[in-house]
């Protein structure tokens, strides 16, 4: 029973510990969605540059510093919550070695990538969470839009709600049967958040053009 | 044969040139649009300061953070084009005596780096566990036997500094912000149409109640816009 008890003390501090380190990495994703949001576009043919973009600019109260040369920033990080009993029954065994067509291994990937069926132009994992990247909130109308980034196609819009991008310049245009296009020049910092609302308006047709008749995409 | 390769590469350059060059923004119908305007020479000017919140809204970059930001805009006669220099261009702050240039969209790309780079992080993470232990255990503290029981620990985790780098402090980072900075900055040279576009001035004066004044060098006169 002392070996039990000991057991369990070890598991007591593991979970604090493991508690931690789901803290340290949760550390930068709040950075994304409290860092400034920028940029949010409702119509973007018509309307100019600086009217392009309204923002969400309550989110810099998080920033409790100044805006001086240094900023201090105070953040509420993971909440962590332990609990635990067990059994001590013996020692465990854990083979190592490959397991096949892991869905998170390279096998996997290099089985139906590059580009099976109508898998979209980028690579998979581009768009995953990184440290040193910029978030982008795509909220897009119709939500079956195809979405171009530097006129590649990345996929539907309603699969790219949130893409993490390397920071830099990105031309994002988004494309619809029967609506005008929608394109938009995006700048992408790391660790920081993008707003984009592309509503798509219908087409007026051409004269002499059938109505529903598709239009060619970029 | 090395007359034509020099053209066509002189050509792609100033393709190149063209393409990349700073693009501005949308001038708005008229000088008379924007708070602060005026007309010398058959050219009209305007002018707006952006508000700290507007510049959080028009720019992915802090720029709040070095510099104040004006949206300035030219409207050239038609037969003349008009030759536009940011070297032309000053702020002044009355009552302080303050004056300045604007800077380059490199300059406040590279200042806005390493201020974001400089930046310091405070998380606070509480932890709360429960432990439930069966069976006996000697406690060396008080010499006594303990039983089956449930512990309760609560405590605050807090750590300064980051796991990984600062928001926009990377190389990639800085020329992002350089790319913004210098696309809606306001386009230099020769004009023959209307163009607007942002100018940046190194200045962080945060009172609103200070009187500022651009100034523009127009050939030898002298155009003086308040800022409101």
């Amino acid at each position: 029973m002392r070996i039990a008890g000991f057991f369990l003390g070890f598991l007591f501090l593991a979970s604090l510990v493991s508690g931690y380190r789901v803290v340290a990495q949760d550390t930068q994703q709040p950075t994304a969605s409290v860092a400034p949001v920028t940029d949010v576009v409702t119509n973007p043919t018509r309307a100019a540059p600086q009217e392009l973009s309204s923002a969400n600019a309550k989110s810099r109260n998080y920033d409790s510093g100044s805006d001086g040369d240094h900023k201090l920033h105070l953040r509420l990080g993971t909440i962590a919550l332990g609990a635990g009993y067990s059994h001590f029954s013996g020692p465990a065994y854990y083979p190592y070695g490959l397991y096949p067509l892991s869905p998170f291994g390279w096998e996997y990937s290099a089985l139906w990538f590059p580009y099976w069926g109508s898998y979209p132009f980028f690579a998979p994992g581009y768009f995953d969470y990184g440290s040193a990247k910029g978030e982008v909130r795509l909220w897009a109308e119709p939500k079956t839009a195809g979405v171009y980034l530097d006129h590649a196609y990345a996929g539907t819009a309603n699969h790219l709600r949130n893409i993490w991008l390397e920071p830099g310049a990105y031309d994002l245009s988004l494309a619809a049967t029967g609506r005008e296009d929608f394109h938009q020049r995006i700048y992408v910092l790391s660790g920081k958040s993008l707003k984009i609302t592309a509503k798509l308006i219908a087409a007026e047709p051409k004269p002499g053009e059938a109505p529903g008749q598709e239009k060619e995409k970029p | 044969m090395n007359w034509k390769l020099c053209v066509a590469m002189s050509l792609v350059s100033v393709t190149f040139l063209v393409a990349e060059g700073p693009k501005g923004t949308e001038p708005r119908p008229a000088a008379t649009a924007y708070p602060a305007h005026a007309e010398i020479n058959g050219v009209a000017v305007g002018a707006a300061l952006l508000t700290a919140d507007q510049a959080r809204r028009h720019f992915v970059s802090d720029v709040n953070r070095c510099c104040l930001v004006v949206e300035v805009a030219f409207y050239p006669p038609k037969d003349k084009p008009l030759s536009v220099s940011l070297n032309d261009f000053v702020l002044r702050i009355k009552d302080a005596d303050v004056a300045a240039k604007p800077s380059s969209a490199e300059v406040i790309a590279a200042s806005l780096q390493k201020k974001a780079h400089a930046d310091r992080n405070v998380t606070v993470s509480p932890s709360y566990g429960v432990t439930y232990q069966s069976g006996r255990a000697y406690d060396p503290v008080t010499g006594t036997t303990q039983g089956s029981g449930v512990t309760q620990t609560s405590g605050v985790l807090v750590g300064i500094g980051r796991p990984g780098p600062n928001p926009a402090s990377t190389d990639k980072d800085r020329s992002a912000m350089e790319a913004e900075l210098s696309e809606k900055g306001l386009p230099e040279g020769a004009a023959t149409t209307p163009i607007a576009g942002y100018i940046y001035f190194p200045i962080s004066s945060k009172k609103k109640t200070v009187a500022r004044q651009l100034e523009y060098k127009l050939g030898e006169s002298t155009i003086a816009l308040s800022l409101p």
